[in-house]
């Protein structure tokens, strides 16, 4: 296993061409206001504008070309550095290169090129328009890239499942030392407890009934423990067996502060079965039992809010991640499995159902941001001590409308449908806003820790 | 553990191949599936890492200067494609 490295995004048509990232990276880089000296350009184009960069490239062409040995890419950060001492001026690097990433800077005498300001680029800090992005993905990937996926590598979820995504990723995390309760929806669907005498799992897993997950797993966890060995109760639900059939299960374990980690995948519905609505189908939404008609025009009743339920049971940890927050899932599932060593923990992740909400698989991730880019989907954590804390700005939110136009199932929303979603939304921040006001002090006095 | 009060049943005469555990992971693989395959160009890929985060089947591979994909459970979702930073991942269509 090598090594993954940060890169830089350029998001061509979210750019208005203010050039403020080439001031400020003249200003980082060379102490001057003069942006020729940038090692970042934008590049009018047409009716856009295109980025002149270094890629940092796994095969650096300018590295081929040097001559003098002055250009080297470190395997540990993969900058491609360059040396002063040994450039022998030659401008050859900046022939090879397609990017214009390197360039001849006629007041400093030698070539430029940029050096990612030592994973911190002074360029996407100034950036308001969200043109540019710091991808830091490799981060992630040098963590965990290298342990076991413990899932089969053959799992036969949908193109482009979310769910499967959440799976690997979260087990993965977790690590072998596991016990897993799937319990029926599209996780053992998809083949995660294995058929025909074979495992889909690479630890153990079982199938407990949509109802009694959480007492099932309680169980399991206390007779390992009774047994003096420190195994991890997971589950990994969806949202109808959560929310719906195995709630008072969940309630109760909930409540006794069972050491478990239960994951509620929420793609809104009874996806595995044929797309029925539960009690987490939003309002308005096309699924098979809530039919777009002549008269009916989807689900009549807004989702019920479960994390925030979970929240109301004074866990000791509760959380709403999403995967296209890749790093704030990380962050959450770790302080999850710290919690439920002691405590009922309880994450709540949104995944975006491409068969069954009707988008083409390849837009899974970019629903999934949308959805939290909207506030349709809003990202908090919750302990009893600390109480609740958004953990992604719920401010300047996109219009809902950029969320709702991308997905099939609300195709045919009327302006009235819209308006009460919008509302709905509004005041679901009113309520999170309102707990994260109130902190953690009178909770924490009954709560668990 | 406690004793039971009255011995229940006698458990010596439960067949021990009444509750089977699977052991071996199942050898599907979905690469099959595909009719959409993506494809690297290995200039542009800077190793970001970022379609490893995303592919659903994790079937994401590195190589010494780019990442590549597992052919063999690959679906062909295209996701990869869609976030790939850099522009470096297409999906072509699989030959008939």
């Amino acid at each position: 296993m090598g090594a993954a490295y940060e890169t830089i995004y350029f998001k061509a048509d979210a750019c208005d061409g203010c050039n403020e990232c080439m001031s400020a990276c003249a200003r980082a880089k060379a102490q001057s206001d003069d942006q020729l000296q940038s090692r970042i350009q934008i590049v009018p184009s047409g009716e856009g504008f295109e980025l002149a960069l270094c890629r940092q490239c796994g095969d650096p062409e300018c590295v081929l070309n040097c001559p003098a040995g002055a250009l080297a890419k470190n395997a540990g950060s993969g900058v491609i550095a360059w040396d002063g001492s040994k450039c022998v001026n030659c401008l050859l690097c900046t022939v090879g290169c397609a990017y214009g990433g390197i360039a001849y800077d006629a007041q400093a005498g030698h070539v430029i090129k940029c050096d990612m300001c030592a994973g911190d680029p002074a360029c996407v800090k100034v950036c308001t328009t969200g043109a540019l992005k710091h991808v830091k993905t490799a981060r992630i990937y040098n963590e965990v890239g290298n342990l076991e996926d413990l899932f089969a590598p053959g799992l036969s979820g949908c193109q482009g499942c979310n769910t499967e995504l959440i799976m690997r990723h979260t087990l993965r995390r977790i690590g072998p030392d596991v016990v897993v309760a799937t319990p029926p929806g599209c996780i053992p669907g998809m083949g995660s407890v294995g058929y025909n005498g074979l495992t889909g799992t690479k630890v153990p897993v079982f199938h407990p009934l949509l109802t009694n997950t959480a007492s099932m797993l309680a169980g399991v966890r206390r007779h390992y423990k009774r047994m003096g060995r420190d195994v991890m109760a997971v589950a990994l639900a969806g949202d109808g067996g959560t929310a719906d059939v195995g709630f008072q299960s969940l309630s109760g374990a909930a409540e006794r502060g069972e050491e478990i980690l239960y994951i509620c995948v929420d793609n809104e519905g009874y996806m595995n079965t044929g797309m029925q609505r539960s009690g987490c189908t939003p309002y308005g939404a096309w699924t098979s039992t809530t039919p777009v008609g002549e008269r009916a025009h989807g689900k009549t009743q807004d989702a019920k809010n479960l994390p925030l339920l979970m929240v109301m049971h004074n866990c000791a940890y509760v959380a709403t991640a999403s995967t296209a927050f890749m790093q704030d899932l990380y962050d959450k599932l770790e302080r999850a499995i710290e919690a439920a060593k002691t405590g009922f923990a309880y994450l709540h992740i949104y995944s975006p159902c491409t068969t069954g909400w009707r988008f083409p698989s390849d837009q899974n991730i970019e629903v999934a941001r949308k959805a939290v880019e909207t506030n349709f989907v809003l990202l908090w954590e919750f302990n009893p001590r600390d109480g609740l804390q958004l953990t992604h700005p719920a401010e300047n939110a996109k219009p809902i409308d950029e969320y709702l136009e991308v997905l099939g199932k609300y195709r045919h929303l009327d302006p009235d449908q819209v308006e009460h979603i919008e509302r709905t939304l509004a005041n679901n921040l009113a309520r999170i806003r309102g707990f994260a006001a109130a902190k953690g002090t009178a909770s924490a006095e009954a709560g668990r820790g | 553990m406690k004793q039971q009060a009255y011995k229940m049943f006698d458990a010596s005469t439960i067949p021990d191949d009444l509750c089977p555990i699977a052991t071996k992971p199942t050898p599907m693989l979905p690469g099959d599936w595909r009719s959409m395959r993506p494809v690297v160009d290995r200039a542009k890929c800077v190793k970001c890492a970022v379609c490893w985060l995303y592919c659903p089947v994790q079937c994401v591979v590195e190589r010494p200067a780019w990442f590549d994909f597992n052919l063999k459970t690959c679906k062909g979702c295209g996701i990869c494609a869609t976030e790939c930073p850099q522009r470096a991942i297409q999906m072509i269509e699989e030959a008939a």
